[in-house]
């Protein structure tokens, strides 16, 4: 009896398992499979509203969105939706002029009432972009748009790229959480809030014919999964490869490309000059090696010595190598003294640094490898962690050195970065970094219209931070993306976040 | 019976206020601002004057007792809010996760006592034997494997190597597989220990032995009195893993791409996405109540003593 019993449940496991295998069919004659490309993001949204929150990263990924301007993966702004930009001589009044071309998936053609329309809108419905309403922004024919600045603005271009300025359709457009009309590549054919999205080709397109039929999706947030689906050939590529994962891939050429290219997220450290003097803080710098870090974290960052890629032109600032012999001899200079713990002292008080940091963007690890460099050289530190910096260590100062990582190259413009971090009242001034001779150039930075001026003056500002050891610049994130061989064009290339599919990717 | 449900439910309005006074107070203190979380949530920083402005709109510069009584008017409106992170109706965010996790929740928890009710039997009935000892030992591994690498570990068996399942779950009964079993397998473990104890208690008492020496049928006792008896037990266990498993599993929910309530309430403590916590918390907490409730209920069903008493 019990032989049957488990004969029979055998048998039903058997079935069972077969059952969820795919059959076998026999050969027929294949027709044309629809070029359906399969992609995994990290992150997704409840709404496809371009203009709000970063929604409007996304539709631009998905190929369903477009802006007037584009930025290159060479970090140049490139006409996109618009064909050219002028300024006015006293530089206040931007005429933008719009792809003749240019039109809606729905066929509707663009004009410059819709563009003014669509940069109204979002001024109203995303605070990060408000200040466009101080903006005079008006229609000066059909394919033409005016944009009245209270003062000059050089990064109105750059501003453009965001997609967040997506261009919609706003009086085709019946729901703009579900079903956005907009320009681009694709139209959307499904779409789960926070779940899969699915596109299709935009057999209207207006810019050049579109090589896929569709794309599709997947909201996957786990690693391992990512890479389980990629060796069991569900999904076709994916950007934010783990090193581990990158290991694997990198073994098997002949099924997967990586790409891998310095991006725009930057981890860096501030080191507070209300507390360090200038001998401690450019020990640190010293002690510090970006090159051992990146290495350590497995080629996911690239070692730092600005907060731009030295590929940009405002990216070509120096600073000195790691040199822990020459750190300790500065220390040692300055009259601090071994103690017999093997740490620095100064007139017998013992010298231990905190390092804070919060547990994301592998900062914890970098905390971890700062500490073991300081020790090398001689210096005492402790780590201290915290879920949010921004309500904690940064808002109090409390700290030596603080770790943080951000975006510090919006689209193609240092002038973001170096506002928010290196402003006599910006929220990092906490830590004690003043240098008239830095706000004055950050100033003219500010209105400069010149590009190769600008890169000048950045370039300039950051080497006066650099070389007052006033921040330390760690890694920028590399953008990793892993593609089944023969699939091109998911903006691999490219370090900004918020591009992906386009007219010119396809499955070979 | 009816006056105890009532009195129950008068019981449940205690708890939802202290509950919810609590997590928002801990909340309200915890570090952190959800409107930063919401403007950076791409590592953008944005200057104080738009933070200021967007918190003004979000009302978060109010006393905390003034954004608490707010939101427990609302409650009293059955409206619990929108979510800081997107503006979307916390209702229908629950809905949907709450959707989600009863299907996860109910097939593990079906697939668990399918194995773990006659298992637990056997192993009781031949009480250190081989069969016992290997069923020991698998408990034992299945209670001990994390949910993250049992997942992996099953994704990479029938997905990678033999391809008999999709690692893209969908709300099918081929995508629900392994999401079920990854939750099944440590529930079933967990059960079959707990069951087994319970079942050996029941018999070694006194009137089994009497049955047996009376000639009883073995089946007539295993299923009349010693299932019957330890019924209470297994009811009580099962109704503290129902509660468990409908808070969601944060774990398989991320590896699975499930859209649970696991999921969602982790990303609302992360962004500080207070009304979705709020609402997540009030769930969960009706959820609790009600599965002990039931369980209650079914007390009364199962065993007369109960019942007179």
């Amino acid at each position: 009896m019990k032989r049957i019993v488990a004969l029979v449940l055998a048998v039903l496991l058997a079935l069972g398992l077969l059952g969820c295998a795919k059959t076998e069919k026999p050969a027929e004659t294949p027709a044309a499979e629809p070029q359906i490309l399969k992609l995994a993001e990290s992150f997704a949204y409840p709404s496809l509203d371009v203009h709000k929150e970063y929604y409007g990263w996304y539709t631009s990924i998905y190929g369903i969105s477009e802006t007037l301007f584009r930025v290159g993966d060479d970090l140049s702004i490139q006409p996109l939706l618009a064909e050219k930009a002028e300024t006015s001589e006293d530089g206040l009044t931007w005429t933008v002029t719009l792809a003749p071309k240019a039109a809606f998936s729905n066929g509707k053609a663009l004009t410059a009432d819709m563009v003014a329309r669509n940069l109204k809108r979002l001024a109203e419905v995303n605070p990060r972009f408000a200040y466009l309403a101080d903006f005079n922004i008006s229609a000066a024919g059909d394919q033409t748009l005016t944009i009245v600045t209270p003062q000059i603005y050089p990064t109105l271009l750059s501003d453009l790229t965001a997609p967040e300025l997506g261009i919609m359709d706003l009086d085709g457009t019946a729901d703009f959480d579900n079903a956005p009309v907009c320009t681009g590549p694709f139209v959307l054919k499904s779409f789960q809030p926070e779940g899969t999205v699915e596109v299709e080709k935009n057999t209207a397109y207006w810019n050049e014919a579109v090589k896929l039929d569709g794309a599709i999706f997947y909201y996957m947030q786990d690693d391992e999964s990512k890479l389980l689906a990629m060796q069991s050939g569900e999904i076709d590529g994916y950007t934010s490869v783990t090193a581990a994962a990158k290991d694997i891939y990198a073994a098997d050429p002949s099924r997967y490309v990586l790409t891998q290219i310095p991006a725009t997220r930057l981890q860096f450290y501030v080191l507070n000059e209300t507390r360090m003097d200038d001998v401690l803080r450019r020990a640190v710098n010293l002690a510090a090696d970006p090159g051992a870090i990146a290495a350590y974290l497995g080629g996911t960052v690239s070692p730092a010595v600005g907060p731009f890629t030295s590929a940009a032109p405002y990216g070509k600032v120096t600073k000195p190598a790691p040199d822990p012999e020459a750190a300790k001899a500065a220390l040692e200079g300055a009259g601090y003294t071994l103690n017999k713990d093997g740490f620095y002292e100064r007139d017998g008080q013992p010298i231990q640094l905190n390092i804070c940091y919060y547990a994301a963007r592998s900062l914890d690890s970098i905390a971890i490898l700062l500490q073991e460099q300081l020790k090398a050289v001689g210096i005492d530190s402790i780590l201290t962690v915290q879920e949010d910096p921004d309500s904690t260590y940064i808002a109090t100062g409390d700290f030596d050195i603080a770790l943080y990582c951000m975006i510090a190259d919006k689209a193609g413009d240092p002038y973001y970065c170096i506002d928010a971090l290196f402003r006599q009242d910006s929220r990092w001034a906490i830590a004690g970094f003043r240098s008239d001779a830095c706000e004055a150039l950050i100033n003219e930075l500010q209105f400069e219209t010149n590009v190769t001026r600008r890169a000048e003056l950045a370039n300039q500002i950051v080497q006066m931070v650099i070389d007052d050891n006033a921040f330390g610049f760690v890694g920028l994130f590399n953008k990793t993306t892993v593609t089944r061989k023969g699939v091109e064009g998911i903006a691999e290339n490219c370090p900004f976040d918020f591009y992906g599919v386009d007219a010119n990717t396809g499955i070979g | 019976m009816g006056k105890y449900i009532l009195k129950r439910m008068a019981h449940l309005i205690w708890i939802l206020l202290a509950v919810s006074f609590l997590t928002f107070l801990l909340m309200y203190l915890a570090p952190g601002d959800a409107a930063e979380k919401k403007l950076n949530a791409q590592g953008i920083s944005v200057s104080q004057e738009v933070l200021e402005r967007t918190r003004q709109e979000m009302g978060l510069d109010r006393p905390f007792l003034v954004q608490y009584g707010d939101w427990l008017l609302g409650v009293l409106r059955l409206d619990l809010g929108s979510s800081y992170k997107d503006g979307f109706p916390v209702g229908e965010k629950l809905a949907r996760g709450l959707g989600s996790t009863l299907v996860l929740a109910l097939w593990s928890l079906l697939l668990s006592l399918a194995v773990a009710l006659p298992l637990s039997l056997l192993a009781a009935l031949h009480r250190d034997g081989p069969l016992d000892r290997i069923l020991r030992f698998l408990s034992f591994v299945g209670n001990s494997l994390p949910g993250f690498l049992l997942s992996v570990l099953l994704m990479y068996l029938f997905c990678v190597r033999l391809r008999l399942l999709p690692v893209l779950a969908d709300r099918s009964l081929k995508g629900l597989l392994l999401p079920g079993l990854s939750l099944a397998i440590p529930l079933c473990s967990r059960f079959l220990r707990q069951f087994r104890a319970e079942l050996l208690e029941q018999l070694g008492r006194s009137y089994v032995t009497g049955a047996v020496t009376r000639g009883v049928k073995a089946r007539y006792i295993l299923f009349r009195n010693v299932l019957r008896n330890a019924s209470i037990s297994i009811l009580t266990i099962v109704g503290l893993s129902v509660g468990s498993l409908m808070g969601g599993s944060v774990v398989i929910e991320t590896i699975f791409r499930w859209p649970g309530l696991g999921k969602l309430a982790m990303d609302a403590i992360r962004d500080r996405d207070l009304p979705v916590i709020q609402g997540f918390v009030l769930l969960t907490a009706v959820i609790y109540v009600g599965i002990n409730l039931l369980t209650d209920i079914a007390y009364h069903w199962v065993d007369p003593r109960v019942r007179e008493e």
